[in-house]
Parts: structure tokens; C-alpha cells; sequence
């Protein structure tokens, strides 16, 4: 009887460390043992190298000190392919699929299997082709060269179809011998190699196995309880089964480990549960699970243990029944930090925007936003709550100036700006933090002196005249206001000079708030503001919009994270396709009750409160 | 919206200019791209020299020729220079806004034939005739760089197309004008215009015969290029809207505007190099007079990665190719047309600087993976000096046959192409490098039977040789593998 000692880890990455050219340590000396069969999380904010880690693990990037054990294996991963081949799989946080192909080409796609069945098309050219090179066999050449030849090529056609069965079965053969020492060992390996580089080029030109790939994903889909139609185009289905395929993906590549990336930032209340039903039962079939994410919630109900990372160095790992939500934050930040945000009754002043019966198409022609209707005031804050998608991103472009309305009316203080230009809007007084800072808010090639100057540029003292001429820049002016507002938000910078790229997301999140808050807005229009933020500048921005409304500016605020509007909220809308369906008040309502209306289950009695 | 008052520290703008572009010239950025060029124009010169020795010339004299014909000529290269400079600020603008304006030589050609225009027919004073050709060339420019720009802005038209498609409307248009049209000069068989008046001649200097005024116009626009685009309004918004035209627009600034002024101006600086041509050296318009300026414009900008300093020194750099170019030829014998070669293989390897990243990445970590594994790291090395002989003597082992046999050269080409894989699989230490060296083995014995029966002897023997060192090199790099991995290779 001979012993073998199996590790209990699945994966084991010691002492890894990774520094990127340009000096940016991301992972500093870290060790983390995932035990077979356990949920992991990975907790950290962003810019703590969880990403980083999970990325070295997965092959994408290669570490630049430390060992990396997948089944008590050491191995030195060359590209995810080599991860992928040792069973682990991952599901990033934007997901790699393309739009317009089905979930079954997504599926397969890298990882594509010959199958079954002739390409119809190119069977015919063919036929069409052999009968007429066999026509002119018969016409030049006498009868029996002709046929010597008819057979010769008809050979070659059949061989050539089927050559891609011919190489395997050469392969096949010839593996016993490749380990045999002498000129036969060396032979084999030689010829080998020649007909596996052949085998490679025949498998682009033969038929795809695609219904052979969409019953093995029916089959997959069934035994995990993930429910998704192989047939449909990913730009027709939801973000929740999109994340459904990321899964699927890996799980057809045979994964053992699954790694998902921040996977809940993405999906409704209801479809993070599902979400959770789905990683107990890989659970118990024995899959091991690690969970990258910043949200405190998700460990704390689905995980065994938990690495927590700050600064790209292990600050511990706890177990979950073990630890607490506070102590993993502090363990996170490095303080203890406020959840629940201190603030007084908001005292709301004049009407500052008046939305009347706002309709807006997408350029399909598809009414996105339906007869929206409310009221601003200022030193409040609104809270629209929402998930992706449901229309709220054409109203904020309505309110910011970059979409017209097809119908309705935009009112700031009485002044109708419906479909004025993004300029006349910032004019007017409505500042806007978009949801997407690298798209929209910054422009990441500039400088940081030149991106807060962004939207004031061509004011003074920005700009000025020289000789009569308008439109100079008064460079030092941008210096002057960059030190100040670098100073006022705490963002942290090396120079000035140092272009807005270099600057993590916390930091370029403060970068554009503090640009748009120094024009000192009426109304600010802030979307997803703490998307991808860690709990140290979630908690910093929320600071700011309350003291915002204190200051008397008008806050509309847009986030599909529920507890931040809860929170922060003096009122708080309900967007479900386009439509308005309630507005709420946070002391009576409950997040189930907006979980639903979110989801756009209405209910038959509910009292609305303007 | 008030703001606190800021106050304007003048003390500080004067004291820290200085210190600005000092710290600007010391900073990684400007380092590595300075390194990045001039590896890039080596590797060209590198290139070049491998071609002209596989067609019988001496790299050594010919570099040698140009250099010298390049100092000796200076006023040539300055004079040279002058409208590439223009051009080149041109596309280099254009390119701060995101846009491709390929349609330089067009613009030049309409520039050039309206301050011909009023060169030759109206007659005003010394000094104002000049500036008004000078004014009418830079409109002519603008205008028709405003078109295609307006086109774009507004109805989304990619300025690639309408931009090139104008150049060639412009290129005939003046044919037209000075052939058979209204400008042709009465009495010549020539396509060609009057000759402009004096008093709208841009003078010489230097009693050169080439070096004139114009140099030192464009050389100025340097400067006035740079201003705009960093230190006005109207060139923050076009870096704005070039570098992220959806954060632009969020920002209130008029991308379309923008978008159509920055082509509209792109045209003027092009305009304005057609104009001080004519001005100051041919004082007419000769049909086609403009080699392909406007094209070279393009890659000047790009060997000066659209900044207009670095423009200027992509400018000389060509002025003095093309200025030593003619002195290669007629002192070293070799064909002016070498200078367009290396133009090529510069813009070629400039617009790669990740070409040149890979190559010294990998090629490093291959010489040290050979020091570390001597065993594998040997055959390794003599398979990737196989690669390189291979890619070099694909078509020259088979040039007595290239009339003969199609054939034979496709097998050639084959080879020659292959074997820059065999290149490539030895640096980046794929396992598959034995196997193409193995079928480019194959390959030179297949062009071996075939130049035996086809009584090419010399073709047959030199890729029987060839053939039999590849499938050597195979094998024993076959042999000397550390570890067999049936990873990529895997059967089902």
C-alpha cells in the first residue's frame, strides 16, 4: 500500500509579489492558501492589488517574485490558457463577451471543437468542381489516363477531408513510440510535431462543432441551475444571465476553481441571490470559489474565510463566523469607518428643477424615458434608484445637455432649458458627475492641472484677453486652482504635471467632483458616484453630497447600489423602464419593497410621496 | 456662478518656464521617445543597408555620400525642409484633434495656385504683394481644409476619404486651370502659369540658390504652432476633443466646431507651403509640380509623433535625405530612390515603437535564456541564425529562375517568410520553432528537385545544402528539449 498525501489547497500562491514598470508595487509579498472546496473572499479596496493577485493566478499577468502551487503542482503559468487547462476558471467584473454573437459561439469561443457534419456550401463547390475537372480529364486525355487520374483525384478530395481524422490517427500512432530512446524516439517526435502544425492548420477549415457545444451548455446549464437559451444573442439578454455565461464559460472549459471578480456590482437584489443559491451548490459539489469584491455584505453571508488586502500587502485571513463587518472595514482602511452616514433633516428650499412630462427615444427610436415628471429642491437630496438600464442614463443626458427630449420640459429656476447645449446647462448651473469617469469625466491624457480646469477653461480667470483678442490660457491660473483643489479634496497626487491616468479611481472620482463642485452649481447631477470606489472614498464622497445639500445645492443622485440611496436620500424615485413608478420616503420604505419596484413589481396599493 | 478671485502670480509664470522645459526634456516621457526614434531611424538605416548590399551596393560609401552631400548642402536641406516643415505641422495639427488630414498635397496645390493667381495678375506694391499672396495662399488652404472639416464635424463624414478624395480633385483642378483652363501661360506647350511678378517673389538669402525667405516663415511657424495648441482656448478644446471627444462634449466644449476649425486650419498651414514654394523658388505653377509633398508631410509628422519641435526635426531629417540624396547618386552610384527606401523603412519602424519594445524585450531575455541553458540555448541560436539566413536567401537563391519558373519564386517567397517565423518562434522560445524549421527544410528540398529538373544546377544545390543544415538543426533542437509537453499539441 503506498501513501499519498493530497494538499488541501487547492491553489497556493506564495510570497507573490508584482511590480509594474513605472514603479507601482500592486501585490507586496503575498501568501494566500484557497482550501479545496471552500468559498474564499478576497476583500480590499480598489487599488489593493485583488485584482492584481487574481490576474498573476489566472496567467494574465506574470509575477514578478513567488511561487504559484495549483494541486500541490508548482507551475509557471504562461497565458490563461495554461490556468485554464489546470481547471481554473474566471468571471471578470466587465465581461468579456461579444454582443452579437449567441451564448454558444461565446462559449466556445477559444476553445472550439471540430464537429459532426460537412459544410453544405463547400461539399457543393467541390462536387461542382470535381465534375468539372473530370469533364476535362475525359475531353483531353484518353480513356484510361483519364480514369487513372479521375481516381487519383478523387483520392486526393477524399484524403483532404478527411485529413484532419488522417493526422489525428498519425498522432495516435505515433505517441508510444515518442518516448522510446534512439533514432525511433527522435523520428517520432520529429514527424510528430510536423503533423500536429499540419493537424492545427486542417482544424480552421472544418466545420464547428456548434450544436455538439450547445448541448454539452444545455447540459452544463441544467446540472448547475443556470438556466440560459444557448440560441440567444448576448445583446438581447439580461446583464444577470450574461454574468450566467461568464459562468457557464468556465465551466465548460472544466474549471475546478472559479475566481469571480466583483460579480454582484452588476446585478439586482433578487439576482444576488440567485447568484448566491448558485455558488452553494458548486460548493457542494466540491468546485472552490474565490470572491474578489469591496462590498462587505457578500462575504460576510457567502464565504468560509476571508483575505482581507490593503495597500497590496495581506493584512490577515479570518474566519467568516469569526469576524464581523466593522472589523473587516477596519482591516480594509486601516481605521474604523462610518457606515451610516451622519446627517441632519434636510431643509428644502425653492423648486431648483422642474422636470414636466420628460419623454426621450434612443436612436433606435424606442421611447427609453416615458413621461418622466419631478421636482428638485434645493438642500435636498433625490435619490433615483435603478437598475442599469432602465432609462436612467438618457435622463441624465437630457438634464446635462447631451441628449434632446422628444417631449417635455427641463426647467432650472424657471428657465426652460430643454435640449440646450451641455455649455448652456453648465452655465445655467447644473454641475454633473458622470457615471463613467474614464468616458465622460476625465480625460485621462491631460494633466491634473487640465482636467480641473475642464468646462471652465475658456472663463476667466481660466482665459483672457491679450491685445483685444479674446481665448489665451492663463496657465498659472490652472496651476493656482489645481494646488487649491488638490489641497481642499485630499487627492492624492505626485505633480500637478502628472497626467490624470496615473491617479487610482478613488482619486480621479474626487478629481472630477471637486472640477464640477468648484463652478459652483445649483443643481448637482450626480450618477453612480462611488461605483468602483473603496469604503475610505465611498465614505469621503458621501461627506460631500450631504455637506452639498447642507450648502443648499440641489443633489439628484443616481446609484444602483440601494444602500447608498437609502442612505444619503431626503426622497428617494423608483425607475423601472423608463417610467417613474414611485417615489418613496427612506424612513417607511425597506429595500425589499424597492428591491421590487426596482424589478418592477408593483404594487396595488402604495402610497406616493411628492 | 462667482468664484473667489484668484490672483495671476506673475513672478511664478516667468521662473517656472524655464523650469518647465527643463523638467519636460528630463522626463521619462520625452526620453524614451528620443530613444524610440533613434532606434527606429537606425534599425531603418540597419534595414536599408541589408537591402542595398543584396543588390549589389555599398551601404558604407552610400551612408558616407549622404551624410556628406547633406553638410555640404546645408542651404539644400533648409531649403527642402521648408515646405515638409509646413506640411507637416499640418497633419501633426490636425492630429491633435483626432483627425487624419491626408489630404495635405491637395491643400497645397490650392494654396499654391491662388497665391499664383494673384501673383501674376494683379500688380500692387513691394511688400504688400507679397502678403497678399502669402494671405490668399493660407485661405485657399483653410477653405479647403474647412470643407472636408465641416463635412466631417457635422455629418459624420471620415475626413480619411473626403480629404483624399479632394487632393485628387485638386491635383486635376489645377492641372485643368494651367493646361487648358484660364491660368494656362499663353504661348507654351507646357502646362504650366505665367510667371508671378517680382514684386511677389520671396527673396533668397544667403546668396543661395535655393535657400530663401520662406525657411524662416516656416521655421517661425514652429513656435506659433506650439502656442496654439497649448496655451489658447480653441487648442485646449481641440486636444480635448481629440483625446476624448465624449469627456469633451460632457465638458461643454463644441466638439463639431472644433472638429471642423482644426481641419480648416490644418488646410491653412498646408496652403501655406504650396504658397511659399511657388513664392520663393519656381515662381510659377508647373502641373504637378508637388512630388508628393503633402504625402511626406504625413510621415514627417509621424517621425515627429505630432509635436511641432519634433516636426521640425523630422523635417531636417528628411530635408537632409532627400538633400544627400542626389549627392549619393551621382558620388556613391547608388539610386536616389534608396532615400525613399529608408524614408519608408523610418516611418515603418517609427510607427511601431511597440516593434521595437518586443524585439529588444525578447531578443534580451533570449540571449540571457542561452546563457542560462546552454544546452537548449545552442541549437536555439543556430536555428534563429538559420531563420535570418533563410529569410535573405528565400529569393536570392531563387533569382536566377524568377523569369523562368513562377514557381520556384513562389517557393522562395514562401521560404523567405517562413523563415522570419522561425525568427520569431526562437525569440519568444516557442516549442514550435522545430517544427518550422523542419518544413522550411522541407521547403528548400522541394525547390532543390524542382530546380534539378528544371536545369537550374546552382538553385539545386544550394537548397539541398540548406535543406539538410535546416533538418539537422531540427533534430538536434528536437533533441536537446528539456521537457516534453503535450500541451498545445494535445490529442483527443
Amino acid at each position: 500500500m503506498h501513501l499519498e498525501v493530497l494538499s488541501i489547497y487547492a491553489v497556493e500562491l506564495e510570497n507573490i509579489s508584482k511590480t509594474f514598470p513605472g514603479g507601482v508595487e500592486a501585490n507586496k509579498n503575498i501568501t494566500l492558501r484557497i482550501e479545496k472546496g471552500e468559498v474564499h473572499g478576497l476583500l480590499g479596496e480598489n487599488g489593493a492589488g485583488k485584482s492584481t493577485v487574481m490576474n498573476i493566478l489566472y496567467g494574465l499577468l506574470s509575477p514578478s517574485s513567488g511561487k504559484i502551487k495549483i494541486n500541490d503542482e508548482e507551475i509557471v503559468l504562461q497565458s490563461p490558457e495554461d490556468a485554464i487547462s489546470r481547471g481554473v476558471g474566471m468571471v471578470h467584473q466587465h465581461f468579456k463577451l461579444i454582443q452579437p454573437l449567441t451564448v454558444t459561439e461565446n462559449v466556445m469561443l477559444g476553445h472550439e471543437s471540430p464537429g459532426r457534419g460537412y459544410n453544405r456550401i463547400a461539399l457543393l463547390v467541390t462536387m461542382l468542381f470535381a465534375a468539372f475537372s473530370i469533364s476535362l480529364f475525359f475531353s483531353v486525355m484518353d480513356m484510361l489516363s483519364a480514369m487513372i487520374v479521375t481516381t487519383l483525384f478523387v483520392l486526393v478530395i477524399i484524403i483532404l477531408y478527411k485529413s484532419f481524422n488522417i493526422l489525428t490517427f498519425l498522432l495516435v500512432k505515433l505517441q508510444p513510440h515518442y518516448d522510446k530512446p534512439g533514432v525511433v524516439g527522435y523520428l517520432a517526435k520529429v514527424f510528430s510535431d510536423l503533423f500536429a502544425g499540419l493537424r492545427n492548420v486542417v482544424s480552421l477549415f472544418i466545420p464547428l462543432g456548434i450544436d455538439e457545444a450547445a448541448e454539452r451548455i444545455r447540459q452544463i446549464a441544467e446540472e448547475n441551475g443556470l438556466a440560459v437559451d444557448p440560441k440567444a444573442k448576448i445583446l438581447d439578454i439580461s446583464v444577470g444571465l450574461q454574468q450566467r455565461v461568464e459562468i457557464i464559460k468556465a465551466l465548460y472549459r472544466e474549471a475546478e476553481v472559479l475566481i469571480l471578480d466583483e460579480p454582484t456590482s452588476v446585478l439586482t437584489p433578487q439576482e444576488v441571490d440567485e447568484l448566491f443559491v448558485t455558488l452553494n451548490r458548486f460548493r457542494d459539489t466540491g468546485k472552490t470559489i474565490i470572491l474578489i469584491t469591496h462590498k462587505l455584505r457578500e462575504p460576510m453571508v457567502l464565504c468560509d474565510r476571508i483575505s482581507v488586502l490593503r495597500d497590496g500587502e495581506l493584512v490577515g485571513t479570518v474566519n467568516r463566523k469569526e469576524t464581523s463587518p466593522e472589523e473587516l472595514a477596519k482591516m480594509m482602511v486601516g481605521r474604523s469607518v462610518v457606515f451610516h452616514i451622519e446627517k441632519g433633516p434636510a431643509t428644502p428650499g425653492e423648486i431648483v428643477l422642474n422636470v414636466n412630462e420628460l419623454s426621450i427615444d434612443d436612436v433606435r427610436g424606442i421611447t427609453v424615458v416615458d413621461n418622466i415628471s419631478f421636482e428638485l429642491r434645493a438642500g435636498e437630496i433625490f435619490g433615483l434608484a435603478g437598475v442599469q438600464g432602465n432609462g436612467q442614463t438618457e435622463l441624465i443626458e437630457a438634464l446635462t445637455g447631451l441628449t434632446k427630449p422628444k417631449h417635455g420640459q427641463i426647467l432650472v429656476r424657471g428657465t426652460d432649458v430643454t435640449g440646450k447645449s451641455p455649455r448652456k446647462m453648465r452655465e445655467v448651473g447644473i454641475a454633473h458627475v458622470p457615471e463613467d469617469r474614464h468616458k465622460r469625466g476625465l480625460i485621462l491624457p491631460f494633466t491634473i492641472e487640465e482636467n480641473l480646469a475642464l468646462g471652465d477653461h475658456y472663463l476667466e480667470p481660466y482665459a483672457s484677453k491679450k491685445a483685444g483678442v479674446k481665448g489665451f490660457l492663463n496657465l498659472n491660473v490652472f496651476k493656482t486652482n489645481a494646488r487649491r483643489l488638490v489641497s481642499d479634496y485630499s487627492i492624492k497626487v505626485g505633480k500637478l504635471t502628472d497626467h490624470a491616468n496615473t491617479l487610482s479611481g478613488g482619486n480621479q472620482q474626487k478629481l472630477v467632483v471637486a472640477r464640477e463642485l468648484s463652478s459652483k452649481p445649483i443643481i448637482l447631477v450626480a450618477a453612480q458616484p462611488t461605483r468602483g470606489l473603496d469604503v475610505g472614498a465611498t465614505e469621503y464622497i458621501h461627506n460631500v453630497l450631504v455637506n452639498l445639500r447642507d450648502s443648499g445645492v440641489g443633489v439628484f443622485l443616481i446609484s444602483a447600489e440601494l444602500d447608498e440611496i437609502t442612505s444619503l436620500s431626503d426622497r428617494i424615485g423608483v425607475i423601472f423602464n423608463g417610467r417613474l413608478v414611485a417615489i418613496k420616503d427612506p424612513d417607511t420604505t425597506t429595500p425589499e419593497e424597492l428591491g421590487l419596484l426596482m424589478a418592477g413589481h408593483v404594487n396595488q396599493t402604495e402610497e406616493v410621496i411628492l | 456662478m462667482n468664484q473667489e478671485p484668484i490672483t495671476i502670480d506673475e513672478q511664478s509664470n516667468e521662473s517656472s518656464r524655464f523650469n518647465q522645459v527643463f523638467d519636460k526634456l528630463q522626463s521619462r516621457e520625452f526620453r524614451s521617445t528620443i530613444f524610440h526614434t533613434t532606434i527606429s531611424i537606425l534599425m531603418a538605416l540597419v534595414v536599408a543597408a541589408i537591402i542595398m548590399v543584396a543588390t549589389g551596393y555599398d551601404p558604407l560609401s552610400a551612408y558616407s555620400a549622404l551624410g556628406l552631400g547633406a553638410l555640404l548642402n546645408f542651404d539644400q536641406v533648409l531649403w527642402k525642409a521648408t515646405p515638409l516643415l509646413l506640411a507637416g505641422l499640418s497633419v501633426a495639427l490636425a492630429f491633435k484633434c483626432g483627425l487624419f488630414n491626408i489630404g495635405a498635397e491637395g491643400q497645397l496645390y490650392m494654396g499654391s495656385i491662388a497665391a499664383t493667381a494673384v501673383g501674376y495678375m494683379f500688380a500692387l506694391p513691394l511688400g504688400i504683394h507679397i502678403i497678399a499672396c502669402l494671405a490668399i495662399g493660407v485661405l485657399a488652404g483653410f477653405l479647403y481644409g474647412l470643407l472636408p472639416g465641416i463635412l466631417r464635424a457635422y455629418r459624420g463624414a471620415h475626413e480619411v476619404v473626403t480629404t483624399m478624395m479632394l487632393s485628387y480633385a485638386a491635383v486635376k483642378f489645377t492641372q485643368w486651370l494651367v493646361s487648358e483652363g484660364p491660368m494656362h501661360n499663353p504661348g507654351d506647350s507646357r502646362s504650366v502659369s505665367p510667371f508671378i511678378l517680382e514684386t511677389a517673389e520671396i527673396g533668397k538669402i544667403f546668396g543661395s540658390p535655393f535657400l530663401s525667405w520662406a525657411f524662416v516663415i516656416a521655421f517661425l511657424c514652429v513656435p506659433l504652432v506650439a502656442f496654439f495648441i497649448n496655451k489658447t482656448v480653441m487648442g485646449y478644446e481641440m486636444r480635448a476633443v481629440g483625446l476624448n471627444e465624449e469627456a469633451a462634449r460632457t465638458a461643454g466644449i463644441d466638439a463639431k466646431k472644433n472638429m471642423a476649425l482644426a481641419l480648416g486650419l490644418s488646410g491653412a498651414l498646408s496652403g501655406l507651403a504650396g504658397t511659399v514654394e511657388i513664392q520663393s523658388y519656381y515662381h510659377r505653377f508647373y502641373d504637378g509640380w508637388s512630388a508628393g509633398l503633402g504625402f511626406d508631410g504625413i510621415t514627417v509628422a509621424v517621425l515627429g509623433r505630432n509635436s511641432p519641435w519634433g516636426v521640425l526635426g523630422g523635417a531636417l531629417f528628411f530635408g537632409g535625405l532627400k538633400a544627400g540624396g542626389s549627392f549619393m547618386q551621382t558620388n556613391a552610384n547608388v539610386p536616389s530612390e534608396m532615400v525613399q527606401v529608408i524614408q519608408g523603412l523610418v516611418v515603418l519602424f517609427v510607427a511601431a515603437p511597440k516593434l521595437v519594445d518586443w524585439l529588444s524585450k525578447h531578443g534580451i531575455g533570449f540571449a540571457s535564456w542561452i546563457k542560462n541553458n546552454p544546452k537548449s540555448g545552442i541549437p536555439s541560436l543556430f536555428s534563429f541564425g538559420y531563420g535570418i539566413l533563410c529569410a535573405f536567401l528565400g529569393i536570392v537563391a531563387v533569382g536566377p529562375a524568377v523569369e523562368t519558373s513562377f514557381m520556384l519564386l513562389l517557393l522562395g517567397l514562401l521560404v523567405s517568410m517562413g523563415s522570419i517565423a522561425i525568427i520569431v518562434f526562437n525569440l519568444i522560445r516557442d516549442q514550435r520553432s522545430s517544427q518550422i524549421t523542419m518544413l522550411i527544410s522541407i521547403c528548400w528540398f522541394l525547390i532543390a528537385i524542382a530546380g534539378f529538373t528544371m536545369q537550374f544546377v546552382s538553385i539545386g544545390t544550394t537548397s539541398l545544402i540548406l535543406g539538410s543544415i535546416g533538418i539537422i538543426i531540427a533534430i538536434w533542437i528536437i533533441k536537446t528539449r528539456p521537457e516534453v509537453i503535450q500541451g498545445q499539441e494535445g490529442i483527443e
